[in-house]
């Protein structure tokens, strides 16, 4: 059964439905990073370095 | 910004700990510089190899690069994940004695290495040459480093991990996975093993781990770094945090699928080279996103660079992790590959990314962290400026001239004239033509030396004007962000530590398993009609000298179905022909020719006389001489175990083949030295090293023939 289904690795419309899988998910992970009401968050995440609590 | 309204806690970071990995990653890096100019040197003027076999280049080679990777890059990440990771969670490590286990743990790796590594023991993989006592050493350390690192992210003060805190758990995660992978190997005495894997499926784990070795080992740590001290140096926030988020998940995602980019025009299946080089060209989005992010965190602030010369390392390093990202996806175009592959363009773009890009940003982070380290001021900007010049200039110099050596050469081995015959068929030719710039190379090594050497002597005197007692100083935190509302859907991911985890594994280990798990299955791409004969046991021992003295690091075996390559070296190499080979040897630079079908080309006199005196038989050859082999015995005893342990891997010996290995060999040695006395050589060379080898380098190209005929 494995075997059987690793033979289709070869098959292009199963690797170009790979791509678009994982392109996919790339635009959904973008709208989801400017997701509404997200931006505040952002800036606090972005300040961290900046806000210890020594000089290094 | 939101807090749970805690007292303020003193608490105390362990700054000792990250001083010792600063000064050691300074100690590491005048060894690994000074083994590659060596190295440069010895490819300039052979002689430098000095009859001496332990610095002979196939075996200085990968001391200089493990030097690089493991101990000089190894210990600037430690000293900056164990600086940033403490003040980014607010917290101190889990254990002050891991961290110690940590660093002393990894000297003696990289010790153990110094020492190893020169004598010849070595599994001949390249970034995986360590012996198996010694891998076992690196895992169990790097699961040191992993539970103090995991441990610090356990009991946080801060509850949201900052981005470079997820560069540091995909590298920890990755790390640890490749080195397992690719490590699995059977013992046959203390310091030797042979890889369970062999022929295509262990040049597909080894490039897999090869390639995503300068992924997770030198390149998102690195990110993680540059996201940290960037910030920290200009004293303004990331450019677009968004766009970090967007290129480390991209980089996890895709880095993983790359490794085959290594291996185009191999034999491995079309399928897997395919793949290699679609996910290698996705590679340049991600990357220069991150570039273009860390550049831009320095918008309208351009001018730190006159107040902050520090910066300048940064900017640089960003520069070139752009110039190497460019390049490393067009080298995996394959009709790009056809050409560069196995040329010196391949060793300008590794460097353009080691020495700029982590180079330049470990030199900057020291830069950084010593005077703070050690609460002074650093001692000279004008040394500092003056680092940063000449070793920029030393960076371009090697770049710059190994490209134009790579492309030079290339274009000399695919050059055939009108009748269809190759226009340099020596090919020695295209080696002569090249050596001016291998010393341009040496020259730039040298001016990076030298810069490295100013910033020695100012870190020296920087810390010679600090106090001399430097306790752990303490800062006053607060715990942060645990109050947010837990079903928020960005807290969920990244607020909590063992589901990024696992996110940041599964993100991975997709790619590797599909890659490998079809490769495994060698038996699938095998041609029942094309089965090669193993080695016999005095080639098998002859087939370990190889191995010993590094002759892949500078011939291949390996032809691609290219018109040049096959009227230069034969037809193209076939699965089959390495199916027993453990570890494979298809090799990824040719500073001399391919061997893979060298098997009867020449006579056995020509092969002794070329191993004592290359020059005698080729003139005008770089190659080092190999008079030791003509002095060492062979262990004829030791074969009878690595003949069983070959069968037990599935070669098809016979059990009296393996029962009286050794009989077998010392008889084929005696009539190949028998051969050699014929012909002029000396007596009683038939237990001497140079005879083994011999019979190996007669077998290759070989041991498939008789089938092929039939």
């Amino acid at each position: 059964m494995k075997q059987e289904g690793l033979k289709f690795f070869t098959d292009t419309d199963l690797t170009a439905c790979g791509l678009l899988i994982f392109f996919l998910f790339f635009i959904a992970v973008c709208f989801w990073i400017y997701r509404k009401g997200s931006q505040n968050l952002y800036h606090r995440m972005s300040q961290l370095p900046l806000i210890q609590g020594d000089d290094l | 910004m939101k807090s749970t309204g805690n007292a303020l806690e003193k608490i105390f970071y362990d700054d000792a700990i990250v001083r010792k990995f600063v000064l050691a990653t300074m100690i590491w890096a005048g060894a690994a510089f000074i083994f590659g100019l060596l190295a440069a040197l010895q490819l300039a003027y052979w002689p430098l190899n000095a009859n001496l076999e332990w610095i002979t280049f196939g075996r200085l080679r990968p001391l200089h690069t493990n030097a690089a990777i493991f101990a000089f890059a190894g210990n600037a990440i430690f000293a900056g994940i164990y600086h940033s990771t403490q003040r980014l969670l607010k917290t101190r490590m889990l254990s002050d004695t891991l961290s110690k286990i940590h660093f002393w743990g990894w000297q003696a790796i990289i010790l153990a290495a110094a020492i190893t590594l020169p004598l010849g023991y070595t599994q001949s993989k390249e970034y995986a040459e360590l012996e198996w006592p010694i891998d076992i050493a690196i895992a169990v350390i790097w699961v040191v480093f992993a539970v103090n690192f995991f441990g610090a992210i356990a009991k946080r003060r801060e509850k949201h991990m900052y981005v470079a805190v997820w560069f540091y758990i995909a590298t920890i995660i990755t790390v640890a996975v490749l080195h397992i992978v690719n490590s699995i190997e059977i013992p046959v005495s203390f310091l030797q093993s042979y890889p369970v894997y062999a022929g295509i499926q262990d040049a597909m784990v080894q490039w897999w781990y090869g390639h995503n070795a300068v992924a997770f080992f030198l390149t998102t740590p690195f990110l993680g770094l540059m996201y940290y001290y960037v910030p920290k140096a200009a004293n303004r926030p990331v450019y677009s945090y968004r766009l970090s988020i967007i290129h480390f998940w991209a980089l996890v995602f895709i880095y993983i699928w790359a490794g085959p980019h290594h291996l185009l025009y191999t034999s491995l299946p079309d399928w897997a080279q395919t793949l290699g080089m679609i996910f290698s060209l996705m590679l340049w989005a991600p990357s220069w996103g991150g570039m273009i992010n860390g550049l831009l965190t320095l918008k309208g602030s351009w001018h730190l660079l006159r107040t902050e010369p520090l910066l300048k390392f940064f900017v640089a390093a960003l520069t070139f992790y752009g110039m190497s990202t460019f390049e490393g996806p067009l080298l995996s175009i394959k009709s790009v590959s056809a050409l560069g592959h196995y040329t010196d363009w391949i060793v300008g773009h590794v460097h353009s990314g080691a020495l700029g890009w982590n180079g330049f940003l470990s030199f900057g982070m020291i830069y950084f962290l010593v005077p703070r380290l050690w609460k002074t001021e650093l001692y000279s900007r004008k040394l500092l400026e003056n680092h940063f010049w000449i070793g920029l200039t030393g960076v371009l110099f090697y770049y710059i001239s190994m490209v134009v050596a790579g492309i030079t050469q290339g274009m000399m081995w695919r050059a055939v004239n009108s009748e269809g015959n190759l226009v340099y068929p020596d090919f020695i030719e295209t080696v002569v033509r090249i050596v001016p710039l291998y010393w341009v190379r040496a020259l730039g090594g040298l001016l990076f030396i030298i810069g490295f050497l100013m910033m020695c002597y100012n870190i020296y005197k920087t810390i010679k004007m600090a106090p001399k007692d430097l306790p752990d100083t303490s800062v006053l935190v607060e715990r942060t962000g645990f109050d947010e509302n837990p079903k928020e859907t960005h807290r969920k991911l990244e607020g909590l530590g063992l589901i990024f985890s696992i996110l940041a594994f599964l993100a991975i280990a997709v790619g590797s398993v599909i890659e490998i798990y079809p490769t495994l299955s060698l038996h699938k791409y095998v041609n029942p009609n094309q089965v090669t004969d193993p080695y016999t046991a005095l080639e098998l021992a002859g087939r370990d000298v190889y191995l010993k003295e590094g002759c892949y690091v500078c011939h291949s075996q390996q032809i691609r179905p290219i018109v040049s390559e096959v009227l230069r070296y034969g037809p193209a190499s076939t699965i089959e022909e390495s199916m027993y080979d453990r570890p494979f040897q298809w090799g990824s630079k040719r500073t001399g020719p391919d061997l893979s079908r060298v098997g009867k080309k020449y006579p056995h006199l020509w092969h002794y006389s070329h191993m004592l005196d290359p020059r005698s038989v080729t003139p005008k050859s770089i190659m080092p001489n190999y008079p030791w082999l003509a002095e060492k015995n062979t262990d004829f005893l030791i074969l009878r175990k690595k003949l069983s342990i070959m069968k037990m891997l599935g070669v098809p010996y016979q059990d009296d083949v393996v029962a009286n290995a050794d009989i077998y060999a010392q008889k084929q040695a005696q009539e190949i030295a028998a051969d050699l006395e014929a012909n002029g050589a000396p007596k009683g060379l038939e237990k001497k090293e140079i005879v083994a080898l011999i019979a190996y380098l007669q077998a290759l190209g070989q041991k498939g023939q008789k089938e092929q005929t039939k």
